[in-house]
């Protein structure tokens, strides 16, 4: 009756894993870094407040408050069409990398909303690129990259823990006719692991190894009363 | 009797003898809690590839990697040194079985047992956070482990074996096996600043065959062209095949030499 053993064995090693995940999903996010910002932005433009990557183990929290309503978006793309875009641009752009980097989704939106630019520098076209109208046809032509949207409001807040590696840009639109005051909070956090995803398998573990260790409990008892 | 039952008898004993309760599970514990301290996937979120390479080798650096082979060389050096020295292994030479597979099944419980658990751990850490980036760059991810555990894990796990059979003692095998580990973690750079510092790529072509990751790590940190690479010898796949090749050749002749003395020449 070796397998009993191994049965026994397995399963308090499956219980061990278990409960190392649900310690691992006990252990709360902390904020690594934080930063306030405020600024305006002018009618019928928008703003960028955050352009890096972010994974499920790193997320953050944005609150916007403005004295009109405002609109913001989180826009997530993944590494190989960040690295797509990135090329793109690397032909007609010539800043400096971080900055092109920085400014990748509104300079491709820029791009396929005026196709004959060429020689882009920043300073030239800060205007158009910042126009709402760019952002809404850029928006309308890559739906897929929105991975969450507010509605307009003067006050904004969300938490946002991407599900896979994203390179997320975070966009602030002033739709209204006059220029809007805002003051911008982003908190980040950071954990072991996201714990929705640390709860079902931790479960599942841990039922099973309860099972295979109580069976070969019960079974080394009646050996001993056997003996 | 069928053939199987012997020999699960003589593996359920040294799974037993090398694997002592709560030695596993207090090491399962700990492991998979290391691995989710340890992984960090925003420091390696790179490009695809790359970034699969980083993830995986970041679980394959200090401490983990360090406590997994002495774990093994423990279980090798100390299990069947121990068998040697104080006479069990010849009631194991009672079994209706071959010396061939006492060896085995000894083998199978001293580093497949915790190969297993460590190997799954790490795959299943990995699945949990970053399931797309394993997918969809599975070749780079077995080649990454076939690498790093052809050397040192493999390699000094087949010489602590011959060594701990030549001696029939575990203690002075164990000690080597130790001290190489650590000789290795020491090695790799020592020769990578050797060949940056001459210029020459030779010491890094040798020491790759040893150790086939460095060939892995100067292929995909260098061809993504990261700043801390090294420059002085980025190889083509083909010839990161070629050392992974050689480098399993190497430990499988090690182990092949050592299941030959076990069987022949053990003078038990």
């Amino acid at each position: 009756m070796r397998w009993m053993a191994f049965m026994g064995r397995t399963g308090t090693v499956l219980l061990m894993i278990g409960l190392a995940l649900v310690f691992v999903s006990l252990i709360p996010p902390h904020s690594p870094s934080r930063g306030s910002s405020r600024g305006s932005i002018a009618p019928q433009q928008y703003s960028i407040t955050d352009s890096r990557v972010y994974t499920p183990q790193t997320g953050f929290r944005v609150s916007v408050e403005s004295s009109d309503s405002v609109q913001v978006f989180f826009l997530g793309l993944r590494q190989p069409e960040y690295d797509n875009w990135r090329t793109q641009l690397a032909d007609v752009y010539f800043d400096s990398p971080q900055m092109r980097d920085f400014y990748t989704v509104p300079l491709v939106f820029l791009m396929e909303a005026y196709p004959d630019l060429d020689d882009i520098r920043l300073i030239d076209i800060m205007d158009i690129m910042f126009d709402v109208a760019v952002l809404d046809k850029g928006l309308e032509t890559h739906s897929e990259v929105i991975v969450w949207e507010s509605p307009p409001s003067t006050a904004v807040s969300h938490e946002f823990f991407p599900t896979e590696v994203l390179h997320v840009t975070v966009i602030v639109a002033n739709r209204s006719p006059d220029t809007v005051e805002l003051e911008t909070e982003r908190v980040d956090s950071k954990m072991l692991a996201p714990k929705e995803r640390l709860v079902l398998p931790a479960r599942l573990l841990i039922s099973a190894g309860i099972a295979l260790t109580i069976v070969w409990l019960v079974w080394k008892r009646a050996k001993k009363r056997a003996r | 009797m069928r053939r199987s039952r012997p020999f699960l008898e003589v593996f359920a004993c040294a799974v037993k003898e090398d694997h002592r309760f709560p030695i596993l599970e207090v090491f399962a514990l700990v492991f998979t809690f290391g691995v989710f301290a340890i992984l960090d996937l925003e420091a390696y979120a790179w490009n695809g590839e790359v970034f699969a390479y980083r993830l995986v080798s970041s679980l394959w650096g200090f401490p983990l990697s360090i406590i997994f082979v002495i774990l093994i060389l423990k279980n090798i050096a100390y299990g069947l040194g121990s068998d040697l020295d104080k006479g069990v292994i010849q009631t194991l030479f009672s079994y209706p079985l071959t010396r061939r597979s006492i060896l085995r099944a000894k083998l199978l419980s001293a580093v497949g047992v915790v190969l297993l658990l460590v190997v799954g751990i790490q795959v299943f850490a990995l699945l949990l956070l970053v399931p797309d980036v394993i997918t969809a760059h599975s070749s780079v991810v077995f080649l990454t482990y076939a690498a790093n555990l052809c050397s040192p894990a493999l390699l000094l796990a087949g010489l602590v074996l011959l060594l701990t059979l030549l001696l029939k003692r575990g203690g002075l095998p164990l000690v080597f096996g130790v001290v190489s580990c650590l000789a290795f973690a020491i090695i790799s750079p020592l020769v990578t600043s050797i060949a940056s510092a001459t210029g020459s790529d030779l010491a890094m072509r040798i020491w790759a065959v040893i150790d086939p990751n460095l060939a892995l790590q100067s292929y995909y940190l260098g061809t993504a062209g990261l700043p801390y690479a090294a420059r002085t010898w980025v190889p083509s796949f083909a010839e990161v095949i070629l050392h992974l090749v050689a480098g399993f050749l190497i430990v499988a002749v090690i182990f092949i030499v050592a299941y030959r003395y076990f069987e022949r020449r053990l003078g038990i």
